[in-house]
């Protein structure tokens, strides 16, 4: 029995172990997978091999009307998608995903570059 | 590419378990393959000192096989799952679940092994 | 003697997984014990005929959340004896690292869970405490706290840095520091002994009889750890399987502490001998024939039987996870034991009743 009490002791006079959650919040460390960040739409050229790999199905590719969209919640965040693309526009981002009230996809489309001057392409999330 | 497998019959079964247990072998699991032109194809694993020495069976869905339970009782749950998933019969298993261990009454019917799934619609 | 049917349901404070045993009892003594499975049964098999040969590693480690780094690595390790891929050295050695890693989480968890069995509860949570570094240094090396994904087939998908290395290497120095202070509450405590001497005894003819694996056969005196026959850089390293003949809930326990310790010393022999190089090779063509590939996880030897019909497609893949092999012994422990002593007992067979229903 005396064994443990070394242990009570430095248990009852050190810090305690936990934090105080929502006032005090740990940062993710560097290479986290938290979850699929959003695709940087323009370089994107639908040639679907992310849709093709992703163990779960959660990334649908249109290429007619040059749409990317992925179902956060089906992502099992493995990151396969993000090794695959040919032109590198997804990545991981470290904060895990937060919850939120209704279900839906995050749809991305590329809208056609207008002429002279250098325009830029916007994003439209619905 | 697995080494130490050997063919037998259905009937050779009950002998070459005894034999194993004689010279000291445990098993390790069975394993059942739906082949797809109606055979099923099952594997018994036996191991000693971490060698394999496996064996095959090839039989027709519908044959009965007898049940290794009366000398490894361990086989009763290997048994009991390959009998509910793909429809092999094996008889005189040591506790019998009844075809309920992992299947409700409401699921698909023998759910691993390849048939035709017929949906029909009532009418209107 | 009257004798009454109690239903050890499947949901139990206990239990970390629902498994419902039918207890036929005659006053507090068990007579007869009869296990029932299937609650959670998600039909992985047919579901990995569906999916190509590559995603299958991800729907593999999720068969289990405590032992998903080595599931991954026997399918991986199946598939590439199959299609004859050599796998580069640095890749072997990350494997181990990773593997090791999860195996004192394993236990540790487990060690925690059994001191929750008799209510001590703060034991309980100092075991889990120690936990929380080794679930931290996986996160920083490796993306995730439980479920990695970092093997893949030919190899592995991250690699580890020098410094992290260094830090996996210091913070196993301080587990085994905390290790040994809970190593005198489990093992040398007086009421916690009178918990586990003598409960549940399996002699070695009954544990190889039952065909008993890991640490419940090691602990009933068989010296069988798949680990010596030397796959992935364990053929390198040195170490010997940790072996106690007694054979009841206390050699149990005292086995899995000292494999935490052993685990330890192999990171540090692994991060020492860690050769440079690549870490994985590219995949191309498809799996054809079959092959059985065996691997040892903490709670005993998991088998893969992988069949492939030279299509991405796999024909058959076949899991007999530990828990599968241990559940049987339990028809052999129960009956003669006193109903206070059955959830301690249900316990160190360790069971991890999603693997076992996959």
């Amino acid at each position: 029995m005396f064994d443990m009490l070394g242990n009570i002791m430095k248990n009852l006079l050190s810090k305690p172990a936990t934090r105080m959650y929502p006032f005090e919040k740990r940062e993710n460390f560097k290479n986290t997978r938290g979850q699929l960040g959003d695709i940087d739409i323009d370089a994107c050229i639908f040639c679907s091999i992310c849709a093709k790999k992703c163990p779960s199905d959660a990334i649908i590719v249109n290429r007619n009307e040059k749409s990317w969209e992925v179902d956060r919640y089906k992502c099992i965040v493995c990151g396969v998608c993000t090794e695959v693309c040919p032109k590198k526009c997804l990545h991981m981002e470290e904060q895990y995903k937060t919850a939120s009230y209704t279900k839906e996809n995050a749809k991305f489309v590329q809208q056609p570059k207008p002429e002279a001057p250098a325009g830029q392409s916007q994003e439209q999330k619905q | 590419m697995i080494e130490n497998i050997k063919e037998i019959t259905k009937d050779q079964l009950l002998g070459e378990a005894q034999n194993m247990m004689y010279q000291g072998y445990r098993l390790v699991t069975a394993t059942c393959v739906d082949l797809g032109n109606n055979n099923l194809d099952v594997l018994y694993h036996f191991d000693k000192e971490l060698k394999l020495q496996n064996y095959r069976i090839t039989i027709a869905k519908g044959e009965e096989i007898p049940s290794i339970s009366g000398i490894y009782l361990c086989a009763i749950l290997v048994e009991n799952e390959m009998k509910e998933l793909f429809g092999l019969n094996v008889t005189n298993m040591a506790i019998d679940y009844g075809g309920h261990m992992l299947l409700s009454d409401d699921d698909l019917k023998n759910p691993m092994s390849r048939q035709q799934i017929v949906i029909e619609k009532r009418g209107e | 003697m009257n004798r009454t049917v109690i239903p050890f349901g499947p949901q139990h404070p206990v239990l970390p997984e629902p498994l419902h045993l039918k207890l036929v009892m005659e006053d507090e003594k068990v007579v007869e014990a009869i296990p029932a499975i299937g609650y959670v049964h998600r039909g992985l098999e047919k579901l990995t005929e569906v999916k190509e040969f590559t995603q299958n590693t991800y729907i593999v480690e999720r068969i289990c959340g405590i032992c998903s780094v080595m599931h991954a690595q026997a399918y991986c390790q199946g598939i590439e004896a199959m299609m004859n891929i050599q796998v580069p050295d640095r890749a072997r050695y990350l494997r181990v690292i990773w593997a090791e890693l999860h195996r004192i989480h394993s236990h540790l968890l487990w060690l925690g869970l059994l001191a929750d069995s008799f209510g001590f509860e703060s034991l309980f949570m100092q075991a889990w405490r120690n936990r929380e570094k080794v679930m931290d240094i996986m996160e920083e090396t490796a993306g995730s706290r439980v479920v990695i994904s970092c093997n893949t087939i030919g190899g592995t998908r991250r690699d580890i840095s020098k410094e992290h290395l260094v830090k996996i290497s210091v913070i196993a120095d301080e587990i085994m520091e905390d290790m040994k202070q809970i190593e005198a509450a489990f093992l040398n405590d007086y009421t916690v002994k009178h918990r586990l001497v003598g409960v549940g005894v399996l002699t070695k003819e009954q544990a190889y009889k039952f065909g008993a694996v890991g640490p419940m056969a090691r602990a009933s005196g068989i010296a069988q750890d798949h680990r010596t026959t030397g796959y992935a850089a364990y053929g390198e390293l040195d170490f010997a399987p940790v072996v106690e003949n007694d054979g009841d809930s206390y050699a149990r326990t005292a086995v899995r502490l000292k494999e935490v310790y052993q685990s330890i010393k192999l990171i540090k022999q692994a991060i020492a001998k860690i050769p440079e190089g690549e870490i994985s090779v590219l995949v191309k063509g498809n799996p054809n024939g079959e092959v059985i590939s065996r691997v040892e996880q903490p709670r005993g030897e998991v088998m893969y039987y992988i069949k492939g019909n030279n299509t991405k497609n796999l024909e058959r893949l076949r899991v007999r996870t530990p828990t599968f092999a241990n559940i049987p012994t339990l028809l052999q422990m129960l009956p003669g034991s006193q109903l206070a002593d059955v959830p301690v007992l249900l316990l160190t067979i360790d069971p991890c009743i999603s693997c076992t229903e996959r």
